[in-house]
């Protein structure tokens, strides 16, 4: 087992819908190591999105401990500014999430978001468009996002993670608003560019061929634990 | 059978319309209340102009000049007198003054008296009135109180001439306060046209909260039309729908305007009879249907105006790029400034304002989005760049809010311009108009000479004495471009003292005084320079009496209360022959006091009583009027400014939810909630301090407009123009303050979790 990038421990979320309150997430544990890939999948509805804002300090757990790159977050306690401080520093910099959709800032070119995120995370803005040829969009540098395809916003989207060169790498169905084709070349270039790179990632997903790419598999709709 | 599903399409299509209302009754709620509101404002703002436009003209008539009868031996008027002019068919009716020991002036007056003015000639208006009173009662009531001090009038007709008296009589003017003139027409015309300036701006508020809830409806249009329903039925529906909203708000609307105006309309109304001691305040004379009618056709073309000229636009947008709207809009202002330069008459100034607020209301809004994106340009930092960027989007989504700020921002700023330079105008005038303390009318038959000789030798061992003599008639102006050689009044004073010399000319040459003292010139009034395009160091042919004479103009003085050419002169260098007619004596009497000068002048006149006005007295009364007026006009724009500033916050909330994802994106990139709410602020603050900038302009050229082009076309006299920067600082920190409150909002939307957007142009940047 490689070196633990992530470790999760008992952790607990629900949601009050009226007076009812419904559990999302419970008793959860799992880790993940460094380069790892893990594939969560589940109906919708059973948590996969909940997770991974939980992973990046969006949401706040019940209960339980999260441990990322060595940094333990007791999730228990309401949280204090430092670790809210904290998880903000590590989505800047260590943590790269890519939604389904609407990633960037529509109101700058896709070599302006690259730069960005680049930017935010510290690290050089240099090779914003060297990761945009990269991920084959090179030519689009200049245009705005609605100047662009779906699929092609997602590869901009997946260069802005690289840039900002993570640690981990958190896709909620980064491929479901797209068709069968151009899924499977983004996803082709995400799994490359991840093993390439070696950092971890968890991608949320339905999609029973995409999970097979990665090396563990979490169903949320049927284990409580890994 | 086959009308029945139709029957149900029917009855379904307008269910699935206004199914929106039911998901977002917030939104048909903030229609409504603007809807109401702005017809209140509007109401409101134009009832009371109306209203205080007729309680003006009632007391310009109330105390307009009349005409008098008057004994020539100076002596006051007794019931004989009364009885033997009507004996001899002389109309005239007594008008007894009564200074009860407690209380306020009275009149008695005898309205059967008065029944030989006939019906288009009353001696006053007044006597319309119930004699309750308040201040007239009948002449029999009048005579038994006990008073401190009572005087007999007998007016006459203006019809009655000199020949038509017996002997021993003589006619004068009567007037029992002094004229404010055009002062006030003038003020009342400047409201009139911002009451349509605070209705362009509540139709623009309405516009922007409908199309936001049509924004959000396009995608049920857009399925509707998937589902066959033709987009003619749809617009056939939606007229139905605000047709039927603005029934329901626009007649509470005016009712609640009518009730703030009558609820601010009290203190004038006051104010008013304090000065006129007449009941004056007009109430609530206007009716319903007017009000009713322009709210619901400003509502229907504010939110409908797309679907009315659709067709027009489409054709529009097809010929004409992008770039050729700001040019467009950049030509209507250029147009519009220069028009209103070179506008020869009332009209095309106003049409002027329009095209000036036409396209400064267009370009202000691109002209945010351009400067932002200038900024971004130069922007090294991505940070930067994203704010300036986003920016430049919010100027573009939010500009029918934003130019309606930007338009009341200015109307405010102007008012307050407008209202201040008038206060501060009417406070000169009055001062200089009643600078002495005493107005003092020379007895008919009586000769000033020998009260002004007396007046001389007091001068020396009287401190504080102050007096002129002032000699009123009229004068021909001769050798002007103008054929008619115009008739000017004349006043000639004598000597020209400290009470004439703290006058402020517009213009004047070098030793002025003293040319005018020693008769070596003129001065005029503003109102015959402009007519006779006349200035100081121009020669000015005069009839004075038998005389020609050409005389140099020293200065010219503004006078609002008087339309006609007037001509300042020293009454040591009147000929002879001049027609003096009338006479009278301005003084400070200094340390003694007034009563041993009455009693001097009363002996030197012999006369029982003198005809005498306290002018300290007159001028508190008459200010009181025009403070209230001014404090309603200033009301009544901070409000309009309110609610400009409240549907800003409405629609800047609105539409910062709807980018709410991307400020949600910035904490998933890593910045903490505190630092994304810092960027928000910015973002509002500059936002709203821009538009705050721009309305700067706007709202000194619409002072320059009111005053300086407006007053001149529609009355012959300018204003005074005058800036406030520290109101410009206030309407700084008001705009800033909107940019904090939707800040504000946005920071507690930032804790709670966000939505992708969903609609397809959302999705693909198409806010960019």
């Amino acid at each position: 087992m490689a070196e633990s990038l992530l470790a999760v421990r008992g952790l607990s979320k629900h949601f009050v819908s009226g007076n009812e309150t419904v559990p999302v997430i419970e008793k959860l544990s799992f880790t993940l190591g460094q380069g790892q890939s893990l594939a969560l999948t589940g109906r919708s509805g059973s948590g996969k999105s909940t997770l991974l804002n939980l992973l990046c300090g969006l949401e706040l757990a019940d209960a339980g401990t999260i441990v990322l790159q060595g940094q333990v977050f007791e999730t228990g306690a309401k949280i204090a500014r430092q670790k809210a401080m904290k998880w903000s520093s590590l989505r800047r910099q260590q943590i790269g999430v890519v939604f389904q959709e609407a990633n960037l800032m529509p109101a700058l070119t896709l070599l302006e978001n690259v730069q960005f995120r680049a930017q935010l995370a510290g690290r050089s803005t240099a090779s914003s468009q060297d990761w945009l040829t990269r991920l084959d969009i090179g030519a689009l540098a200049q245009r705005y996002p609605d100047q662009v395809s779906g699929g092609q916003r997602q590869r901009a989207a997946l260069a802005m993670v690289f840039a900002m060169e993570p640690a981990l790498i958190l896709a909620d169905e980064p491929t479901g608003s797209l068709d069968r084709h151009t899924a499977d070349e983004v996803t082709q270039v995400l799994f490359d560019l991840q093993a390439r790179y070696g950092c971890g990632l968890i991608l949320a997903t339905h999609d029973a061929e995409l999970a097979a790419g990665c090396q563990q598999h979490l169903d949320l709709g049927h284990l409580s634990s890994l | 059978m086959k009308g029945l599903p139709s029957l149900l399409a029917s009855f379904s299509l307008p269910g699935a319309l206004f199914s929106h209302y039911r998901r977002h009754p917030l939104q048909l709620l903030a229609l409504a209340v603007m809807i109401v509101l702005a017809t209140m404002l509007w109401t409101g703002v134009n009832h009371l102009t109306s209203q205080a436009r007729a309680s003006l003209n009632q007391s310009e008539q109330a105390v307009a000049e009349r005409q008098q009868v008057v004994r020539d031996d100076g002596q006051m008027l007794a019931v004989d007198d009364f009885v033997a002019l009507r004996l001899v068919g002389v109309c005239v009716m007594p008008w007894l003054e009564v200074t009860p020991e407690t209380g306020n002036r009275l009149v008695g007056i005898d309205p059967l008296a008065a029944y030989c003015f006939g019906s288009r000639n009353r001696p006053s208006p007044a006597l319309d009135q119930p004699l309750n009173g308040k201040p007239f009662l009948d002449m029999g009531v009048a005579t038994a109180i006990k008073s401190r001090d009572s005087r007999l009038y007998l007016l006459t007709p203006d019809t009655t001439q000199t020949a038509d008296l017996p002997g021993g009589y003589q006619l004068t003017s009567f007037s029992t306060s002094p004229d404010t003139g055009e002062l006030g027409d003038s003020f009342l015309l400047n409201l009139e046209a911002l009451g349509i300036l605070v209705l362009l701006i509540t139709a623009l508020l309405l516009r922007s909260v409908y199309l936001l809830g049509l924004v959000q409806r396009r995608d049920s249009f857009a399925l509707l039309h998937r589902f066959g329903v033709s987009p003619d039925r749809v617009q056939r529906w939606l007229v139905f729908e605000i047709l039927a909203l603005a029934l329901m708000c626009v007649v509470p609307g005016v009712g609640l305007g009518r009730w703030l105006a009558a609820g601010l309309g009290g203190g004038f109304g006051q104010a008013l009879d304090g000065l006129f001691d007449i009941p004056l305040y007009a109430g609530q004379g206007q009716g319903w249907a007017m009000p009713v009618l322009v709210m619901l056709a400003v509502v229907v073309i504010a939110c409908l105006g797309d679907l009315l000229l659709l067709r027009f636009r489409e054709r529009l947008s097809l010929i004409l790029p992008k770039t050729v709207y700001s040019g467009l809009a950049a030509l209507l202002l250029v147009a519009g400034l220069a028009m209103a330069w070179l506008a020869p008459s009332l009209p095309w100034v106003f049409i002027a304002v329009a095209l000036v607020f036409a396209g400064a209301g267009w370009l202000a809004p691109y002209a945010v989005a351009r400067i932002a994106r200038w900024c971004a340009g130069r922007s090294t930092k991505p940070l930067a760049l994203w704010r300036y960027r986003e920016l430049a989007v919010l100027a573009r989504r939010l500009t029918l809010p934003l130019v309606a700020l930007q338009f009341a921002l200015a109307m405010v700023l102007a008012v307050q311009a407008l209202v201040t330079t008038f206060e501060d105008t009417f406070d000169r005038w009055l001062g200089q108009r009643l600078e002495a303390a005493y107005y003092i009318e020379v007895p008919a038959g009586a000769d000033g000479r020998q009260a002004a000789e007396w007046l001389t030798r007091q001068q020396t061992n009287t401190p504080g004495l102050q007096w002129h003599r002032v000699m009123r008639g009229q004068a021909q102006v001769t050798g002007t471009d103008n054929a008619n050689n115009p008739q000017v009044d004349v006043f000639a004073v004598a000597p020209v003292g400290a009470l004439i010399r703290s006058w402020s000319l517009l213009e004047a040459a070098d030793q002025h005084w003293e040319a005018l003292d020693s008769g070596s010139g003129v001065m005029i009034n503003e109102q015959l320079a402009r007519r006779q395009n006349l200035s100081v160091g121009n020669n000015l042919k005069l009839r004075l009496g038998n005389q020609q004479r050409v005389m140099p103009i020293q200065g010219i003085y503004p006078d609002y209360g008087r339309p006609v050419g007037e001509i300042l002169l020293s009454a040591e260098t009147l000929p002879d022959s001049f027609n003096v007619r009338f006479e009278s004596f301005s003084v400070t009497p200094g340390k003694p006091g007034i009563a041993q000068m009455t009693d001097a002048l009363q002996g030197i006149w012999q006369v029982e009583a003198l005809s005498m006005r306290d002018n300290g007295t007159i001028r508190e009364l008459a200010t009181s009027v025009f403070d209230q007026t001014f404090a309603l006009t200033r009301a009544m724009t901070l409000l309009t400014l309110i609610l400009a500033a409240a549907a800003l916050l409405m629609m800047g909330w609105v539409f910062f939810s709807t980018r709410a994802w991307y400020f949600r994106l910035l904490v998933a990139w890593g910045m903490s909630q505190r630092q994304v709410a810092g960027q928000l602020l910015r973002l509002a603050l500059l936002l709203t301090g821009g538009i705050a900038v721009l309305a700067l302009p706007l709202g000194i050229w619409l002072t320059w407009v009111l005053v300086h082009r407006i007053n001149p076309l529609a009355f012959g006299w300018t204003l005074p123009m005058a800036v406030y920067p520290a109101f410009w600082f206030e309407l700084g920190m008001l705009s800033l303050a909107v940019g904090l409150s939707i800040a504000a909002l946005m920071r507690r939307q930032l804790g709670r979790p966000a939505v992708a957007p969903v609609s397809a142009s959302a999705l693909t940047g198409g806010e960019r």
